[in-house]
């Protein structure tokens, strides 16, 4: 039985497949997959999904691990193990406003993608807010006057310079993360093991 | 009309296998001696809220009463027994439950459990009757592809005692730990990089029998640590000599009930990886009742018991073809065949489901007779 990894789809699925190669496994098949969704090499199962998803597989016990950044962990809590940061997926959280605007005397709007981890940000402060949940391109919602400010993540903050904002505050660093499922890293201690081995000390331990 | 999330209307097989299930719990409990306890299934959310038991409110099922209490659906059996048996007899030591809990954060509201409480007994005689007692029922249930595994809160208790944490850190120190974040438990112990190092070593202390000899060796100076070591490794190896094939120790475990305090146990079904029963020692929870007692149980997940249950129905299925006039003769020809499945029709529907098709005629007397089909 090859252990199974979900792999997030996107920025992250090349920079682990980047980090992967590094460590001499074989990522041919996963570069070359195309529209694929599951992928299998000589050693492993893959299954590719969004972030969030990749926590529910692991979760379930579908995947035995996942890459998965820890914007998804903090936001969404999975009942999973979180085993250790991985080097690459480096962002941070941060709180931003249109470029010389105010914030108003009244209780502020902030737009997220991520309504726990700002509801959390701002309990910290002791201020309550309204929270406005959004899926997608969260710059546009204090241009078009829906929120005050948003809560994002931020990598270069190209994104939201070229839209008019500016950081206020940044809040949280973090990385991806490789996570297990909590029975298969029981069961299959032998066949995880050294593949989360591995992961830690940057090299195949075989 | 519709099914909220999580509810589920069952036909057939599930519900016989956890019949089947609840029965043999039933018996296994029965001969080893414990009594059945029942406890109502709307209880004040404070028996489960108060900060021995510690279940978060957000969890439960609940509305307010009449008088403005809040009141829940029971959310979690141990703590529930364990307020109904401080009015008992303190004679009577092993118990036994079985029914169902709701909680809205599992994935689906109402799950089954059956379970077993055991009061007033010294410490390694209550585990063991514990563990054995699951080994028996498993025996029962013909179940065989599981491992059993064992950790002890002492261990966490006794590493972080030096630190000197407030509540929030060794709680978050905790909940580390729980997810096995070795980067966040080496982080939050920093202080002291000694502690710091054992304790993020320990996130990756779980595996066979070796995994308690390699600590032996690291913790030779510390007779605490020592001693909780020798007891997980009694344990082990009465599960061992049990006949319980695999058995598994994680010493960098944790609770996650407040109340647990001292070995914890679990058992994991190998080919699903679902975990069909937990428990451990919970002395604690009787604090609240100004006891002090040894208390130690575990709950048998039902549900995934059942599932994983082969069928294996070895009754014949005999159908007597009768009529509205002979109906009463067919009855009485069931007697016949008091091991058997016997369905009585008018007409055959399906006869591939049933081994023997007979049927009710008249002989040359008048007189109602079978015949074989």
């Amino acid at each position: 039985m090859k252990p199974c990894i979900a792999l997030t789809k996107g920025r992250l699925e090349t920079q682990f497949i980047e980090f992967f190669q590094s460590l001499s496994y074989d990522v041919e098949p996963l570069i070359n997959k195309g529209r694929k969704l599951r992928v299998e090499t000589d050693e492993f199962q893959f299954v590719f999904a969004k972030g969030v998803d990749v926590t529910t597989y692991v979760e379930h016990g579908i995947a035995d691990l996942g890459i998965v950044g820890e914007d998804i962990l903090s936001e969404f809590q999975p009942d999973v193990y979180s085993l250790l940061p991985l080097p690459f997926g480096n962002c941070r959280m941060a709180l931003a406003t249109e470029k010389g605007k105010d914030w108003p005397a009244r209780k502020r709007r902030i737009a997220s993608k991520y309504p726990n981890i700002t509801k959390e940000f701002f309990r910290k402060k002791g201020e309550s807010v309204d929270i406005f949940k959004l899926e997608g391109s969260v710059e546009l919602a204090p241009i078009l006057g829906l929120a005050d400010g948003i809560v994002d993540i931020v990598e270069t903050g190209n994104t939201l310079k070229e839209n008019g904002l500016i950081v206020k505050e940044e809040f949280f660093e973090f990385s991806a993360r490789c996570i297990a499922n909590r029975s298969s890293l029981k069961i299959k201690r032998e066949l995880l093991a050294p593949v989360i081995r591995s992961f830690q000390k940057g090299e195949v331990v075989r | 009309m519709f099914l909220p999330t999580g509810s589920q209307d069952e036909i057939g097989k599930p519900i016989d296998n956890r019949s089947r299930a609840f029965e043999l719990f039933q018996r296994v409990t029965f001969t080893r001696n414990y009594k059945q306890i029942s406890t109502p299934v709307v209880e004040y959310a404070n028996t489960f809220t108060n900060k021995h038991a510690g279940m978060e409110l957000s969890n439960m099922l609940k509305w307010f009463n009449r008088e403005g209490e809040i009141e829940v659906l029971r959310p979690d059996w141990t703590t529930a027994v364990a307020r109904a048996l401080v009015n008992q007899h303190p004679s009577q030591l092993k118990w036994a439950y079985q029914g169902s809990v709701f909680r809205s954060d599992k994935d689906g509201i109402e799950s089954r459990q059956a379970g077993i409480e055991i009061v007033h007994t010294p410490s390694f005689l209550g585990e063991s009757e514990c563990l054995l007692t699951a080994v028996n029922y498993l025996n029962e249930l013909q179940i065989n592809n599981y491992l059993f595994e064992l950790g002890h809160t002492g261990i966490f208790d006794e590493l972080t005692a030096p630190l000197k944490l407030n509540e929030d850190q060794l709680e978050n120190l905790r909940k580390a730990m729980h997810d096995k974040r070795r980067d966040e438990v080496y982080q939050i112990a920093s202080d002291n990089k000694v502690i710091a190092e054992q304790l993020s070593d320990l996130v990756d202390a779980y595996g066979s029998f070796d995994v308690i000899e390699t600590y032996e060796r690291h913790w030779e100076n510390n007779n605490r640590l020592l001693k909780i070591l020798k007891h997980i490794k009694q344990l082990a190896t009465l599960l061992k000599e049990s006949g319980v094939e695999e058995v598994l120790v994680d010493l960098g475990r944790v609770k996650n009930l407040p109340y647990y305090c001292g070995t914890m146990f679990r058992g994991f079904l190998k080919e699903t990886g679902e975990t069909f029963f937990s428990g451990g020692r919970y002395d604690k929870l009787y604090e609240q009742f100004n006891e002090s007692i040894s208390a130690v149980g575990l709950a048998f997940d039902v549900d995934v018991l059942s599932e994983n249950l082969e069928t294996h129905d070895s009754s014949k299925r005999i159908c007597i073809l009768a009529s509205e006039d002979s109906h009463v003769y067919a009855e009485k020809i069931r007697q016949n065949y008091s091991n058997s499945v016997v369905d009585i029709q008018y007409q055959l529907n399906g006869s591939e489901q049933f081994d023997k098709v007979l049927q009710v005629v008249k002989d040359e007397n008048n007189n109602y007779k079978v015949v074989e089909k």
